[in-house]
């Protein structure tokens, strides 16, 4: 045997084929594209904000405002005027009941999460399984036995049926969402814990409750999305205007008359600033508890 | 320091069992290897000891107390994890310290019982460092602290090198041993590598299927297995196990294959045979007992070479023989190909005979 | 020796019989592990079981509109079979089918594209992601209200643009007319939700292992087929779910058609929830309007059974003591 290599002839380079990279391309011009479909009625709702009511109902339109004002947001933040005062009325009922049945959901959802998670109890599959199960149904279903409930509970107009009933969607979801967490935390942590000394519970609250602090603001954000947003329950189940939350007191505030338009927009880009701010400020929380679930490794 | 009795543990899920009447003492200062194939319950038996399961039935004895029903915390056991499972928030120093902190020692011996654990592993420089900035083998090596630092009476270790590249494990292996040497600790150790637990440990505990098969000194489970199955886990390369059939013509016994040749037996052997339950019987031997030949002696049996590995002062040859495949060991001086028909030569006085219905050993009494 | 003494100890107590534990003492052993879900089942009991239950008795009776429950009155099947004979059942159900494909077909499918188009590492990738999100996180009132001035007959943005494009002459009226409302609706509904499918998706292409897609450049795929033959094929699971999730949701879209149209123009726009919300609280037709609800809930619980066994593989092979 020889290590050499005999070479019979002198080797041919090969150009390398170069052709455009036509799949990059399309990714970029469908990017642009739905950039633009994404921004396209977020950028309006902006502009007609800064109209006066005259300026919006012209055609063609101004594409470009061409005085801009911000009337519109000082009308609805002022808390003298008649406009203002129920504006942040209804945005701090918004406040508290989105807050509230956020703070309840996740003291609820995080023992059972862990539960679900951690223990093999008779039962476990079928109770989990009827937990999931309730995101599969529309408020509608419940929105009488609910409306009946609360007549009951002497809840009706009150806040508290709706915090009540928002729990029914936020707990499923956040012990989903929570249990996905869990499941990716090792469990030789929490038996190192308990070799080293600590109850299931000291072993719980100084090991798995800091590992699991991103999912715990993650269930959070959705909590408190899933409730500022929600519009049916609001809707049948509040019928006094100091009662009433974001989505459901702009809607009857501003369809009384002829639309005002500017006004409307402006309202509806403040009820969607604590949302967005949220998001994008805990985006990576967000996104990644939503996957969780679903995506096993 | 303390010893361990196992004393008919059984844990079952559903109708499975996961550990059968495993009954075994660990001595005081004992090392003691839990070793077989993955899903045979050694890692149960750890878990059943630690206490991260409860025990379907049997006791276990810690030193002097039957802990059956205690946490793991009451049962006075440190536990190095496969995964080493380090808190991944706390620094190394605060990985140290937290099952003192869980006992509640003062804060001034925390640090100095720490810092005293660090000094003898190495890890002093680590200490402010969180876990995934450690590398493989220094994260063995916190995770072996955070046992130590305990001074508890038994250590459990679950497969502890099987994460590390195959030279760190060497490197470890022998620091695992020292570690028990210095601090002459009672140690059950989990592994499904025999070589890990032929080289450390004190004694091993065979296990398969849920049952323990033989708990001897290394050198006892590898001259004297009980059945076929530890012959062929302990050992590497495996122990070669041919199939034959008992015959005897004249008051003579013999091995007998399909292919026609026949291994006559000394009066030793034919006196293990003589207690099988058929005249099915297999054949035994490690490498390093057979002798090849190139030509046809007597006393030999034919084979056929099927492949030929030099690994350097010593050449694997693996043969064809009634069947079954044969390992034979040779000096690299001797030269065969494959597919070369060779004649192999048994020593009688090492060979190995199990019963062929009953996979267990025979014994000459 | 005291361990010999020890065994011998052992012996003289008296012996467990190894047997299989019966179903109630499973149930008690495991009793610690029920005080952390009995919270939330405590609160699912009363707001989710107790309304199942309630729609289903309702769905049998004739309540009078006041919902004074004393008054009511058994009817047996009555109002199933006044919804099944109903023309308007069947018109409704075909628009929720529309509605419901081909929402979800276009929400998937720029999900996904957008997922791919994601995937590579670029400058500003979170930040187009974030900015695709949002209409995702916004309340779908605030959508509703947007689209609702942008397809205005009069001023709206859309109609206005087309005209000086010189697409249309005239602007269009999107929702004011029974044959394009409910597909201008579905535009709406495909942009709201689309980065839902969008960040299922990516989170399924991380999982793809880069070695699979060397393996088969080496193999000579070209990117299409990559995608074919190694991608697509890691992403079934993801997509399952994300599917699901998808059709459930639309199927059970209320907000978007109530406040654009209220289901018309001359119902064109009805879809299965807003019409049982008329029949229930603008008609107050309550046992009509249950009896829709526990069809509803038949159709979900197929749809759910998909749902929890695409959610669940995988799940009882974890580590659990």
């Amino acid at each position: 045997m020889t290590s050499e290599t005999v070479n019979s002839a002198e080797p041919v380079r090969v150009a390398r084929r170069r052709g455009i990279d036509g799949w990059r391309w399309a990714g970029r011009i469908f990017l642009t594209l739905l950039v633009g479909f994404t921004i396209m009625p977020m950028f309006w709702m902006v502009i007609t904000s800064l109209k006066t009511g005259f300026a919006a109902m012209q055609y063609p339109p101004q594409w470009w405002p061409a005085s801009p004002t911000l009337d519109n947001y000082w009308r609805l933040l002022d808390p003298n005027g008649s406009v203002g005062r129920d504006f942040l009325r209804y945005f701090w009922n918004s406040m508290f009941v989105s807050v509230a049945t956020t703070v309840l959901a996740v003291l609820v959802a995080v023992p059972a999460a862990y539960a679900f998670s951690r223990f093999r109890f008779p039962g476990r599959n079928f109770l989990f399984f009827a937990i999931l199960l309730r995101n599969m149904f529309p408020a509608v279903v419940f929105l009488v036995p609910l409306f009946i409930l609360m007549r009951v509970l002497g809840l009706v107009n009150t806040h508290g049926s709706l915090i009540l009933t928002y729990l029914t969607f936020g707990l499923p979801l956040a012990i989903w969402l929570l249990k996905g967490f869990y499941d990716n935390i090792p469990i030789q942590l929490e038996q190192a814990a308990r070799i080293d000394g600590a109850t299931r519970f000291q072993a719980f609250f100084h090991i798995v409750m800091p590992l699991s602090t991103p999912g715990i603001i993650a269930t959070s954000i959705y909590s408190f999305i899933g409730a500022w947003n929600e519009y049916i329950y609001a809707y049948t189940f509040l019928t006094r205007h100091d009662q009433m939350t974001l989505p459901v007191g702009i809607q009857r505030f501003f369809s009384e008359n002829a639309t005002d338009w500017p006004g409307l927009m402006a309202a509806t880009f403040l009820m969607s600033v604590p949302v967005v701010v949220l998001f994008l400020v805990l985006q990576k929380y967000f996104v990644r508890a939503l996957t969780e679930g679903a995506v096993k490794h | 320091m303390a010893q361990v009795v196992l004393k008919d543990l059984v844990k079952t899920y559903g109708s499975v069992y996961a550990a059968k009447d495993v009954s075994l003492t660990v001595n005081d200062g004992e090392f003691v290897a839990l070793v077989g194939p993955s899903g045979c319950g050694k890692t149960t038996t750890l878990n059943l000891v630690a206490g991260l399961i409860p025990i379907t039935s049997g006791d276990i004895v810690i030193g002097d107390r039957i802990v059956n029903d205690l946490d793991p915390k009451d049962r006075d056991i440190a536990m190095v994890f496969q995964n080493y499972a380090l808190y991944p928030q706390k620094t190394v120093f605060q990985n140290l310290a937290f099952p003192l902190m869980m006992r509640k020692l003062p804060k001034d011996e925390i640090d100095r019982k720490v810092r005293e654990a660090a000094k003898v592993l190495d890890i002093t420089h680590l200490l402010e460092r969180k876990p995934r900035e450690l590398s493989g083998g220094q994260q063995q090596r916190v995770a072996l602290g955070r046992a130590l630092v305990r001074d508890p009476a038994v250590f459990l270790m679950d497969e502890p090198l099987s994460n590390l590249d195959a030279k760190l494990r060497v490197q470890m292996r022998s620091e695992i041993k020292r570690f028990h040497q210095d601090l002459n600790a009672t140690i059950i150790y989990v592994t499904h590598d025999q070589l890990e637990a032929v080289t450390m440990a004190d004694k091993m505990a065979v296990m398969n299927g849920g049952l323990l098969q033989q708990y001897d000194t290394p050198a006892n489970v590898f001259a004297n297995p009980v059945n076929m199955f530890v012959a062929s886990f302990v050992g590497s390369p495996a122990m070669s196990l041919v199939p034959l059939e008992l015959s005897s013509s004249n008051g003579q016994s013999a091995l007998t294959s399909a292919e026609g040749w026949s291994l006559p037996l000394s009066e030793r052997n034919a006196r293990k045979v003589a207690g099988a339950s058929s005249n099915k019987v297999v054949l035994g031997a490690r490498h390093s007992t057979i002798n090849l030949h190139k030509t046809q002696m007597p006393g030999t049996v034919p084979a056929r070479v099927y492949t030929v590995e030099p690994t350097g002062d010593i050449t694997f040859v693996q043969a064809f023989l009634a069947g079954a495949i044969v390992n034979i060991s040779l000096p690299p001086s001797v030269v065969v190909a494959p597919d070369e028909q060779v004649w192999l030569e048994f020593d009688q006085d090492r060979i190995h005979l199990f019963d062929g219905q009953t996979e267990m050993a025979l014994r000459a009494d | 020796m005291s361990s010999v003494e020890k065994q011998a100890i052992f012996r003289d107590v008296p012996g467990f019989v190894p047997k299989r534990p019966s179903f109630g003492q499973k149930i008690w052993r495991s009793r610690a592990d029920y005080l952390y879900v009995a919270p939330a089942i405590l609160v699912m009991l009363v707001v989710i079981a107790y309304p199942i239950y309630y729609t289903i008795e309702l769905s049998f009776f004739n309540t009078p509109a006041s919902l004074s429950l004393a008054d009511k009155q058994f009817n047996g099947i009555d109002n199933y079979v006044t919804i099944l004979t109903s023309p308007v059942f069947w018109k409704v159900t075909w628009q929720t089918i529309v509605w419901t494909v081909l929402s979800t077909f276009f929400a998937f499918l720029l999900g996904l594209g957008a997922a791919l188009a994601l995937h590579r590492e670029f400058v500003g990738r979170a930040l187009l992601r974030g900015l695709l999100l949002i209409p995702w996180v916004i309340s779908a009132v605030a959508a509703s209200y947007v689209w609702k001035w942008l397809y205005h007959s009069d001023f709206g943005a859309i109609g206005a643009a087309l005209v000086q494009l010189g697409i249309t002459d005239r602007p269009i009226n999107f929702i004011d007319n029974s044959t394009s409302a409910l597909y201008s609706l579905i535009v709406v509904n495909v942009w709201k939700e689309f980065s839902f499918a969008m960040i299922m998706l990516m989170a399924g292409l991380q999982t793809v292992p880069d070695s699979l897609l060397r393996a088969a450049q080496v193999d000579g795929a070209n990117p299409w087929q990559r995608f074919w033959h190694v991608t697509f094929p890691h992403l079934s699971g993801v997509s399952t779910v994300t599917i699901l999730l998808l059709v459930v949701q639309n199927f059970n879209s209320f907000i978007i058609p109530f406040i654009m149209t209220g289901g018309g123009p001359v119902g064109s726009t009805q879809i299965w929830i807003t019409h049982i919300y008329e029949l229930a609280f603008l008609r107050q037709r309550w046992g009509v309007g249950a009896a829709y609800a526990v069809l509803l809930f038949i159709i979900m619980m197929t749809l759910g059974y998909f749902y929890v066994r695409a959610l669940t593989r995988g799940d009882e092979s974890r580590a659990g003591a």
